[in-house]
Order: structure tokens, then sequence, then C-alpha cells
């Protein structure tokens, strides 16, 4: 067989197959696609409501609020003035709001299933090279079946998000889950506790640090993942800097690239206090 | 005037020194772009060099015999597919591509990560830049690279290096700091050099950390040179970048396939080695 013959083929096949797909199933991706950019619009919109010093400030005082760092508070509320100063505010908020979207579905998604993949072996065998395969393959290849169903645009790049966030907090839940000390499980099942009580009351505390630690990774994934789907047109900084390096515009893209780097290091310091605190408390408790 | 018409541009002025980089260190540059690019031509010349059918014999071939039969037959469908999917050329430069810029990454990180495991200091200045290397989105690191070296392949393996160093230095100190102090007390007491300490006891303790570095370094970069497809890097995240801007969805799939067995392809092979290593000598 000649690679020719079986690359038009192939071709011909996949774009025959996207072609009944769009014309038979339109509906449901319309609806899908509706669904993902109303939920992203809900969320820009709740970052843009106040002007940028408002936020900033608002951003600040969560920082405070989470790390207790006073220079590290003042530091990304002034970061983040600088992004307004760059002119790339609303993509910045857009970022953040693509970022947060992603994840959240992530973790709608990933937690549960990551919890009972930690309560049964079998699930856990099916997923595992799933998960594998995912973290394995290169994240740019995930945009391709995303817009060839969606189309360019926002859905595009959540769904493609999506797929890079899910793997982390799947896991990292699934492990927690499945390694609660058993003498605890024992003690429950002593005192007579229910399934629910021993899973909430039990399991659910000790697999907490653990939960954290994937909810923080994913929210990363899911952030270098939104920055590459700028390529699609989700918006956002990722697309400003598309366009600056195809056009050489080297003053804007290094705008943006000082924006995201930014953006990273809040996100990243504000999620990993957050496991810091539930860690201390997960101490607190035994 | 108001608060949202005051704008302050860093860009602006930075981008004047790039030009001024550009201007005065020209020579240097272009050095380093023609390293590369000989570099990179030879190992594509070399892959290239036998017709797909004889290449994909000679290195199944030698992974059945160096790894497993296993092995070998995951890499005899993995390069079939490449060939089959009409990407071989390709495929072979987006490999090349990861090879030169695995190596170098390889031939910095170690070296440092040894000093680091050495020195204390040292690891504790790495720690934080290191954290945020790993933090920021891959793309970032494109901006500089193609600032310097303009569109091609070139930034796109200089991207690809920085991207592909923070893991194996990583795991390079975190193995040479791992090794059993008997044993290094052994080596001093029965009087060995240090020379022969760090080849005949640290290397072989740290060998299988190392091998799971190689392994992350491999695929981060294979990621990353996919992606530097968008820079003009050629292989095969050209063809993913085409499929995706011109909304070829059947050469896009195909390349992204491609990728998926080119990925599999270095992941089991590298993996392989590391398996093959630990049951040999089990530490």
């Amino acid at each position: 067989m000649n690679p020719d013959d079986f690359a038009d083929a192939f071709d011909a096949r996949v774009d025959g197959a996207l072609e009944w797909l769009s014309d038979h199933g339109a509906a449901v991706f319309d609806l899908f696609d509706e669904m993902l950019k109303g939920l992203y619009q809900a969320v820009y919109w709740l970052f843009s409501l106040a002007p940028f010093p408002v936020m900033a400030l608002l951003i600040g005082l969560l920082a405070w609020y989470l790390t207790r760092q006073l220079r590290f508070a003042i530091g990304a509320a002034l970061a983040l003035g600088l992004c307004a100063l760059m002119g790339l505010w609303s993509e910045t908020m857009s970022t953040l709001a693509l970022v947060l979207t992603a994840t959240i579905q992530a973790l709608v998604v990933g937690i549960p299933l990551g919890v009972a993949a930690g309560l049964s072996e079998t699930l856990k065998r099916i997923f595992e090279p799933v998960l594998d395969l995912i973290q394995t393959l290169p994240p740019y290849i995930y945009l391709l079946p995303a817009i060839a169903l969606l189309g360019y645009g926002t859905a595009t790049a959540l769904v493609a998000t999506f797929i890079v966030a899910v793997p982390p907090v799947l896991r990292l839940t699934a492990l927690g889950i499945s390694m609660t000390p058993k003498v605890f499980l024992e003690l429950g099942h002593a005192s007579g506790t229910s399934a629910w009580q021993q899973f909430f009351k039990i399991r659910l505390p000790f697999a907490l640090p653990s939960i954290m630690t994937g909810v923080n990774q994913s929210l990363m994934m899911a952030f270098g993942m939104v920055v590459i789907a700028g390529i699609v047109g989700s918006g956002g900084l990722g697309e400003v800097i598309y366009g600056a390096i195809r056009t050489l515009d080297i003053a804007r893209s290094i705008n943006a690239a000082i924006a995201i780097v930014i953006l990273t290091l809040i996100l990243d310091r504000l999620a990993q206090s957050t496991t810091r605190t539930t860690r201390r408390v997960g101490h607190d408790t035994h | 005037m108001t608060l949202t018409d005051i704008t302050f541009s860093p860009g602006s002025y930075l981008a004047p020194a790039v030009d001024w980089l550009n201007a005065n260190l020209h020579p240097l540059f272009a050095a380093i772009s023609r390293f590369i690019e000989a570099a990179l031509g030879g190992i594509e010349g070399g892959l290239l060099a036998l017709p797909a059918w004889a290449m994909i014999v000679l290195i199944t071939g030698l992974t059945a015999l160096f790894i497993s039969r296993r092995a070998g037959l995951l890499a005899a469908c993995m390069l079939g597919f490449c060939w089959i999917s009409g990407f071989w050329s390709a495929s072979m430069q987006t490999i090349a591509l990861v090879s030169v810029s695995v190596l170098i990454s390889v031939a910095i990180a170690f070296p440092l990560g040894i000093v680091a495991a050495r020195v204390k200091r040292l690891e504790a200045i790495l720690g934080p830049v290191l954290n945020v290397m790993q933090t920021v989105p891959p793309w970032v690191y494109l901006i500089p690279a193609v600032m310097v070296f303009s569109l091609g392949k070139v930034p796109a393996i200089i991207a690809t290096i920085i991207y592909g160093i923070p893991p194996m230095l990583r795991l390079t100190t975190l193995a040479f700091n791992q090794v059993p102090k008997d044993l290094l007390e052994l080596g001093q007491a029965t009087g060995a050099k240090p020379r022969t300490i760090l080849l005949k006891i640290e290397l072989p303790c740290a060998m299988p950390t190392l091998l799971v570095g190689l392994n992350q370094c491999i695929l981060l970069s294979l990621a990353m040179v996919v992606l530097a497809g968008l820079v003009g890097a050629g292989g095969l995240g050209a063809e993913v970048t085409r499929g995706l801007t011109r909304m070829e969805m059947g050469l896009g799939l195909r390349a992204g396939l491609t990728i998926v067995a080119v990925a599999l392809l270095l992941d089991r092979l590298s993996r392989g080695a590391l398996e093959k290593r630990t049951a040999r000598n089990p530490v």
C-alpha cells in the first residue's frame, strides 16, 4: 500500500465524517458551544464588573487573606496594575476567566471520577492507561478534535484545556482517597458509622491535602493550555502573543509575555497557599 | 487625563535593546545558528539516508536486540504508522529536532545538576528559578527565541532546550542527593579517587532517577517542538498548525495521530531502557 493513497483516503474519510457530524449533530454541538461560551461569559462578566484598580486591589486582598504575606499581596496588586498600564487589562481578565472556567469544569468531572477510582480498584485500572496517554501526548494536539467539532473560538479552547486539566486532579484525588490509613477505617467500622459518614468524616479529610495538590496542578496545566489555545481564537493573552509573533511585533509580545508571567506567579502562589492551609488544618484534626 | 489614559509599555523600552543585541552580537547568534543547523542537518540526513522501510527494519531490530521484543514490535508499529500516514520525512524531522534539543539540554543540565547536588548554595539559588521556569507556560519561551533568532528551526530548538533543562536538572540533583551515604564512605575508606567514586559509585546509583529525568526531558521537548510548528520549525508541528489554521481537519488529525505515534515511540523506548536497567542491577 502506498502512503499517499492511505493519506488521501484518510483525509477524505475524516472530512466526510466531519461533514456528516456537522450535518446531523449540528444542534448538539451548537448547544454545547453556546453552553461553554455562556459559562465563560458569565465568569468574564464577573471579572469585568469592577474597573481595574478595584479589581487589582481585590485580588491583592485575596492574596493577603490566603497567604498572609503583605509583600506578596502588594506585589500582586501592583503587578496587575502593570498589566492594565500595558493596555492588556481585558486580555488578562479574559485569560483568567478562561482558566477558571476550564479548571472548574475539570474539577467537576475530575473529583467525582477520582473518588470513584480511589474506591474501586477496577475503575482505577481502567483510568490509569487513559490518563497516562493523555499526559504523554503533546497538549497542542488536543486542539484538533475540539476545533473540528466546535470551530474557531472560545469553546474549542475550553474543551482542549479541560482535557489537559482533568488528569492531575483525577489522579491525585484517587491517590488521596485510596491512601486513607486502615486503622481509621477500622475505627469507623467499629464505631458503626454509615458508609456516607465513613466517606465524609474519614476518607475525605485525609484525602484533602492530596486533592488540593491536584487542584493546584490542574490549575497550572489549564493555564499553560489556555495560552496555547490563543491559536484557535480563544481570546486573551495567548491570542495577543500569537498575533504579535506572527507579525514580529516585539514590543507587544514582550508585554504579553510579562503579563503571562505575572499571572502565572500570582496563580501559582495562591493555589499553593490553599494547599498549605488545608495541610495545616488536616494536621490539626488528628 | 483619567487613569485609563496612562500607559506604560516595558516592551517598547526592551525592543530597542533587542535590536541592539541583534545588531552588535550578530556574529555570535549567527555562529549558534550555524552550529545548531549543522547538528540538525546531520541527524536529519542520517535518519533520512535509508529508505523508510529499511530504517523501520533497522530500528525495530536494534530495539528488539537491546531492549525487548515487545518494544521492538511497538517500534515497528509506530514507525510503520509514521510511514503509512505519509509523514515519514516530517516525523524524522521532528525526531531530529527532539534529539538535538535533548542532547544539548542534557549537556547543560547534567553537569549543572551534579554541581548543584554538591554545592548546597547553588541548589538553593536554582530551586526558585526552576520553579518559575516550570510553571510559566511553554509559549512564553518562544518569544525571546523568536526575537533573537527570527522564525525557523533555530528559535524552536533554543526554546526547547530551555524548556527541557529544568526537569533534567532537578532529577539529576535529586539522583545524586539520593546516593546512599554508606556507599560513598565505603568508597572513601577504600581510598578511591573522587573521579572513581563519581563514575563507579555515584553514577550507577543515580542511573534510574537520571533515566526518569531523561524520559521527562524527551517528552517535554517533544511537546515544545510540536508547539514550535507555530514559529516555522517544520516537522509534524508545522503540519498540525497547517491543519488548524486552514481548517483542513483530515491533514491535522493525521499529523496529530502521527505525533501520538512518535510520542509513544519515544516514551516507551526511553522507559524500556529504564526498566531494563533497573531489572539488571536493582539498587
